[in-house]
């Protein structure tokens, strides 16, 4: 069955597991290709993580001038392929989240590929196996309305993907807390 | 997709109207020259091998092939931009020293690590090696004659180039030249064979017939063409005809599968010298300033370019707060977008990132 990347960000604790876990996804070799956030540095430990949303019309593949950036059957939008990717970081400035990472010295662009050999046959992303606060998710589309049920949001607040991101994605984001003004109990 | 529809007809008559598409004119063009050359090269037809005839068609099938995919591919937006550019940059001073590095000595591909550079090392020299004694001989623009005293005569496109003894190093390095190169691929394709199948960073991401078909490809013609050198010294002569002819096989289709598969990168890689280029070029020109930290991140013409590019596409950055993302540095961007999911704004803290590379 079909599963997804879902996000709910405000359970992040800031532990840093799926940056780790991502380093140790094979084929990443060694490098993670995540992001965490302190939401307010300078006031409180709210911490957020940033991950590829796999966009539906990815910028990054579109702009990349090698189609080193290919489309997974998944939806899943890959790594740059390593002998075909030029260099040229055009897909680091097309991401609307600033996602894609590079390395000068390689003259290669990486970036989160969902662990597509684990996603691919329905094994859940390292982050998403790691992290310990359900933050990270690998759901079914079933799961996910459930999840919406769930909390209940019928002010139109609910976020999955449109109208608050550039664009649909294939990951799921959601800060149920938040948007209900209320504190959620782990 | 668009491509088609923007093109304009110019009244008059010009040479272009004579083809059916650029890509006919450009077909046109290269078999032209080639038959020029070869008419030249085997002294107006006298000098054809016809053992060789089969590589012939090989050749003009790939350069249809490699025609229609390169077509297809530089008619892409962003493609087409950095062609253009990339040509018009193409002499600047650091040229020679950004091609040499990236198509040479690939100094980017030792940085993703030794082994894997040794085995690019063998196997693209391997291939080019080879490619530059097959394809003169095979067009007949190169050939060699025996004279009676123990001399050869290299002849290129019909002029004697040299003089070099039958016995002498030259001349045993110009028959061991493919046999030379052969073995360098074996060597390489071996190597990359074992790390597919053992490493696991490289088994994860590895698809059979992506990954796996041109190193077997490469591996038979270099074995094909070895036995053809055993049976020939060994063997004397024995099942020649017919091993030739398989390896005759094993090159043609590789020539054919080549613009389509892992080894389309080859033909294509020098526009990696035209980003190199790019970027150094117009970051000298001008570089655009993040409008919230005000670091300087990308060339204001790349910025343009990637922002044009994406509205074909139907991408575009504005945002509702008056943002257009195209204006953040990346830090700034991904700040931006833990503000837009928590309503509290990241990107305005003067503080910055924290070090986002775990160590694995
Ligand atoms: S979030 Fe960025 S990197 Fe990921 S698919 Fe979308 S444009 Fe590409
Ligand atoms: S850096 Fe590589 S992957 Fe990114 S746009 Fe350029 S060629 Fe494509």
């Amino acid at each position: 069955m079909k599963k997804r990347l879902y996000l709910e960000l405000e359970n992040c604790i800031g532990c840093r597991s799926c940056l780790a876990a991502c380093t140790q996804c094979g084929g990443h070799e060694e490098r993670n290709r995540n992001y965490v956030y302190d939401v307010n540095p300078l006031v409180n430990r709210q911490t957020m993580p940033l991950m590829c949303l796999h966009c539906v019309n990815p910028a990054c593949a579109r702009s990349c001038p090698a189609q080193a950036i290919q489309i997974h059957e998944t939806g899943a939008v890959l790594s740059a392929l390593v002998e075909k990717c030029i260099g040229c970081q055009n897909c680091t400035i097309a991401c609307p989240y600033g996602i894609p990472k590079f390395d000068t010295e390689q003259n290669l662009m990486y970036k989160c590929d969902l662990c597509i050999d684990r996603s691919k046959d329905g094994i859940p992303p390292m982050c998403a196996s790691v992290c310990p606060t359900n933050t990270l998710q690998w759901l079914t589309d079933e799961e996910i309305e459930a999840k919406q049920k769930q909390f209940n949001l019928d002010n139109g607040k609910w976020v999955t993907s449109m109208p608050y991101l550039e664009g649909e994605t294939n990951v799921k984001v959601n800060l149920p807390g938040i948007l209900q003004g209320v504190t959620k109990l782990f | 997709m668009q491509a088609n529809t923007s093109i304009t007809k110019k009244p008059g008559s010009s040479v272009n109207d004579a083809f059916a598409s650029h890509f006919a004119k450009s077909m046109f063009l290269t078999i032209a020259g080639l038959l020029i050359l070869t008419f030249i090269g085997t002294r107006m037809f006298t000098h054809v091998d016809l053992n060789l005839y089969g590589y012939m068609v090989g050749t003009i099938v790939f350069i249809g092939g490699f025609f229609y995919r390169f077509i297809a591919w530089g008619e892409r937006p962003p493609t087409k931009l950095f062609i253009k550019k990339g040509l018009k940059l193409l002499f600047r001073k650091s040229t020679p020293k950004t091609a040499v590095n990236h198509l040479a000595i690939y100094d980017f591909i030792r940085n993703r690590g030794v082994y894997r550079w040794v085995q690019h090392i063998l196997i693209g020299w391997g291939c080019v090696l080879a490619f530059l004694v097959t394809f003169p001989l095979v067009f007949s623009w190169m050939y060699f004659t025996m004279e009676d005293n123990g001399y050869y005569t290299i002849v290129l496109f019909g002029m004697n180039i040299m003089n070099v003894k039958a016995d002498g190093i030259i001349a045993w390095l110009s028959y061991n030249a493919l046999n030379i190169a052969a073995i360098m691929v074996t060597a390489g394709v071996c190597m990359a064979l074992y790390r597919r199948l053992k490493n696991m960073q490289a088994r994860a991401e590895q698809k059979f017939m992506y990954d796996f078909l041109p190193l077997y490809l490469l591996l038979f013609i270099s074995i094909t063409g070895l036995l053809l050198t055993f049976q020939n010294v060994v063997l004397h002569g024995w099942m020649q005809p017919q091993m030739s002819l398989i390896h005759q096989f094993s090159v043609i289709v590789t020539l054919i599968y080549l613009p389509f598969g892992k080894l389309a990168h080859i033909p294509f890689r020098p526009l990696s010298v035209f980003a190199r280029n790019y970027r150094e070029h117009y970051s000298e020109q001008h570089m655009k300033e993040c409008k919230v930290c005000g670091d300087q991140f990308v060339s204001v013409e790349q910025s343009n370019d990637v922002i044009q590019v994406l509205d074909v596409n139907e991408i575009d950055f504005n945002m509702n707060d008056g943002f257009n993302l195209a204006e953040l540095c990346l830090p700034c961007r991904r700040k931006y977008r833990i503000a837009k999911f928590s309503g509290f704004a990241t990107h305005q803290v003067k503080v910055k990132e924290a070090n986002q590379n775990a160590n694995g």
